[in-house]
């Protein structure tokens, strides 16, 4: 293996290049504030206070959790079953499936934002159908049609991602739970679910991460009604132009994720006797 | 005792393809029963109906008299060993064992306690904690008999359990497997591939092939009393000989009638006669039952295997003529010309072709220079459908020309009619260079004198196992050498302590219990 360590040397000076040093500026611009000369960098925490006394923004913040929170749950709810019913069939049958599953991810996901927001808008075609029944509903620019897009997005992660494991999962032991007095429903929760735990996890990760930090799924579907903390981040580099202080709130999203990632981590080595046999 | 399990004409068909075909079997209370066959003859498949992994196509299963095909299988008072364990990753030892009691909602003072039983039955107290991915593969099966035994079943099913253990281990856990099944008295249905195995554990072998039984008995009963060759083959090495019951208690082999203790055969009907090795001595040859030397000797660590030739094969004999001739040399185009007489069947003379005259002379023709091949471009021969000799002449482009002798002769073929086989061969020529050169001699002669064997029955190929000769092919010098090819003859298989030495004369000797006779009309 030696002789082609040197082939890492490209990626890990795209790493540098690419993810140290902007996190190094971040981390940088956060604790740092804007002053008259360029040249001067005065240390502060004043950003990070900035952030948590405004309620406003604390009102974003939970409101973007919430929001990945729910549409991480959707997704392991309508996922799972997928992933299941993918991991049941053979051959073409399947192949054809996770095609089905992929096919809109060759499409830009701001495209297929766009296509949603045609389907939504109170003209559109879903409020076309739903006048026939004489029923009038907003649906473009609410917290439906965020969640909606969001799930639409990154539910494919999850299937895929759950998929995974359990087709790895070896079929004799749902016949040997069988052989042991188990019926179909003590099979799955004793022994499916516990041993697909792993792709359930790394799919709530794909999903969660996206999600909590999407800017143009709340923008373009939740209007201006739905301001997450992605939006504030962008406008904050973008419009206000303030860097140092959307650095300071990407440093504070960067903790919650890496809290929360933990906490899911935990969760699973509990579900798992704590024996690591996954890690 | 009380039958537990009937298996009624068990028919399973996958894709067309059938892997059981009828079978019928009766399987008592307490019993150790062995599936045994080679790989794919469907024991599997059975064992896998039984614990409800498969619906018969066709054909029922009685469970204590009652019907269960359509009982699923957490439903069965049957439990299993896989072939690979399949213990559940993520539960550790004792979990694994106390899976099927925990779906029963035992108290949990009764699971600890039936858990902790049956852990210090497979001695694997100390483990309980252990994650099951940590532990070796003996373990892993001991868990896994643990995990079955706990839920206290009426009969359990082992799927080659020990077939990923090394030799050792797998000994141990024959013993170990056949004290456990003792101690709870149940049922055991056992599925293995190894004879051995299948011998040293069961109370009843049943040998399946092809996905049909083909003998029930005990372990005594299978390995004495074979009921067709299969069984005889496969459990255990035999000698199998044809043979005619003359009448009761005698038997012809050989040529020579011997006394034995079979009866019940119709007169003069043909039969296998199975003698196991072991039951065979070698004893000085005047005072053996039969005759014959010392083909081959095989040192198997706690005996030796003796081959003895009582009677040589269906042979032949033919001419090899070495001749070395000097190519013919045109000097004006530096060309070189080579070719050797050759032997031609009378039957062949009339699909003779001009491709088959230049590979049978192996003629050819070369540049000294460039070493490279030239082509023959032209021959001239006459030939007639009549024994005798013909020249045939091969010409290049540049004018160089070599003459040989085609010689045409009766077809030379042997009829054995007491092994019902047919022997082929021709005469030929060689230079001895080709014969210095060879690398494996024994398959170039065969090839140059076109030997070949089959059976008058079936017209099936006969292999030629002997290739004798009296040159040394090392320092071989022109002259007619005679080649035999030979087919294998009668040979016994003996297990000796004593080391013979190959060409002895020895003598054969067995007892007339020994001989065990299988009626050719088959099995059971």
């Amino acid at each position: 293996m030696r002789q082609f360590r040197s082939m890492a040397y490209p990626y890990i000076i795209w790493i540098a290049a690419m993810i140290v040093v902007p996190m190094l500026m971040i981390f940088m611009y956060a604790f740092t504030v804007k002053g008259n000369d360029v040249t001067t960098f005065r240390f502060t925490i004043e950003n990070f206070g900035k952030f948590f006394s405004d309620a406003i923004f604390i009102e974003v913040l939970k409101r973007s959790l919430f929001i990945a929170v729910i549409t991480t749950i959707i997704c392991v709810l309508l996922g799972y079953p997928a992933a299941y019913i993918i991991a049941q069939t053979e051959g073409k049958t399947k192949m054809f499936l996770i095609l089905l599953i992929t096919l809109p991810m060759w499409i830009n996901m701001l495209v297929r934002t766009y296509a949603w927001m045609g389907i939504l808008q109170d003209d559109g075609i879903l409020n076309s159908i739903l006048s026939i029944f004489g029923l009038d509903v907003k649906l473009l620019h609410t917290s439906f049609a965020v969640i909606l897009g969001m799930v639409y997005n990154f539910i494919p992660f999850m299937i895929l991602q759950i998929h995974t494991s359990l087709s790895k999962m070896d079929k004799s032991l749902i016949e040997a739970a069988s052989d042991l007095g188990a019926n179909k429903l003590q099979c799955f929760l004793r022994v499916t679910l516990p041993l697909s735990l792993p792709g359930v996890i790394s799919g709530i990760t794909l999903v969660f991460l996206p999600a909590v930090s999407s800017f143009f799924i709340p923008k373009l579907l939740g209007g201006g009604q739905f301001v997450l903390i992605g939006n504030v981040i962008e406008s904050q580099f973008l419009t206000a132009g303030n860097w140092n202080f959307g650095s300071a709130i990407s440093l504070i999203m960067a903790v919650i994720i890496m809290i929360s990632m933990y906490i899911t981590k935990k969760v699973d080595k509990v579900e798992n006797g704590e024996r690591g046999i996954f890690n | 005792m009380r039958k537990l399990i009937q298996f009624k004409n068990i028919v399973k068909e996958f894709d067309g393809q059938l892997v059981l075909k009828g079978v019928n079997l009766d399987i008592y209370e307490n019993e150790f029963v062995t599936l045994l066959g080679p790989s794919g003859c469907g024991k599997t498949t059975l064992l896998r109906i039984l614990g409800g992994f498969l619906n018969p196509t066709e054909g029922s299963v009685l469970f204590d008299n009652e019907e269960i095909i359509n009982v699923p299988p957490y439903k069965r008072e049957i439990n299993t060993v896989f072939q690979k364990y399949a213990l559940f990753p993520h539960l550790n030892v004792y979990d694994n064992i106390a899976f099927g009691l925990k779906i029963k909602k035992e108290p949990k003072d009764i699971i600890e306690k039936k858990v902790m039983r049956m852990l210090k039955l497979v001695g694997l107290e100390e483990y309980s904690k252990r994650s099951v991915t940590e532990m070796s593969g003996g373990q892993q099966q001991r868990v896994a008999i643990a995990r079955a035994l706990v839920n206290e079943p009426m009969v359990l099913l082992l799927d080659e359990p020990l077939g990923a253990l090394d030799l050792k281990l797998r000994k141990e856990m024959q013993h170990e497997l056949k004290k456990i099944q003792q101690e709870v008295g149940i049922t055991f249905i056992y599925v293995t591939h190894d004879q051995e195995e299948a011998l040293t554990m069961s109370d009843k072998i049943v040998v399946m092939n092809a996905g049909e039984i083909q003998q029930i008995g005990t372990p005594t009963d299978i390995y004495n009393e074979p009921v067709n060759e299969f069984v005889a083959n496969f459990i255990g090495e035999s000698n199998i000989i044809d043979g005619v019951m003359i009448k009761d208690y005698e038997v012809m082999f050989e040529d020579k009638k011997f006394e034995c203790v079979d009866f019940g055969f119709d007169e003069n009907e043909k039969v296998d006669i199975v003698i196991r090795p072991e039951d065979l001595d070698i004893v000085a040859k005047d005072k053996g039952k039969l005759k014959g030397f010392v083909k081959s000797v095989l040192f198997k660590g706690v005996h030796y295997e003796t081959i003895v030739e009582t009677k040589s094969g269906t042979s032949i004999t033919v001419k090899m003529t070495v001749e070395d001739k000097e190519p013919v040399f045109n000097e004006q185009a530096n060309e070189k010309m080579s070719a050797n007489d050759f032997y031609l069947d009378i039957e062949d003379v009339k699909e003779l072709t001009e491709a088959d005259i230049i590979a049978r002379a192996d003629a050819q023709a070369w540049n000294t220079e460039t070493d490279e091949w030239n082509s023959i471009t032209h021959i001239e021969y006459d030939i007639k459908e009549e024994n005798g000799i013909y020249p045939v002449t091969f010409k290049t482009s540049s004018g160089t020309s070599i003459t040989v002798n085609m010689i045409v002769a009766d077809e030379n073929r042997v009829i054995n009619k007491e092994y019902q086989e047919e022997i082929y061969a021709v005469n030929f020529f060689k230079s001895s260079d080709e014969i210095k050169e060879s690398i494996a001699l024994e398959t170039e002669l065969k090839t140059w004198a076109n030997a070949s064997c089959w059976s008058m029955e079936d017209g099936n190929s006969v292999e030629i196992t002997d290739v004798v000769y009296d040159f040394d092919p090392e320092n071989i010098t022109p002259g007619v050498y005679d080649v035999t090819f030979k087919t294998e003859g009668y040979e016994y298989k003996v297990d000796t302590t004593d080391e013979y030495h190959e060409g002895e004369e020895v003598g054969l000797w067995f007892n007339p219990e020994d001989i065990h006779i299988m009626s050719k009309k088959g099995s059971y």
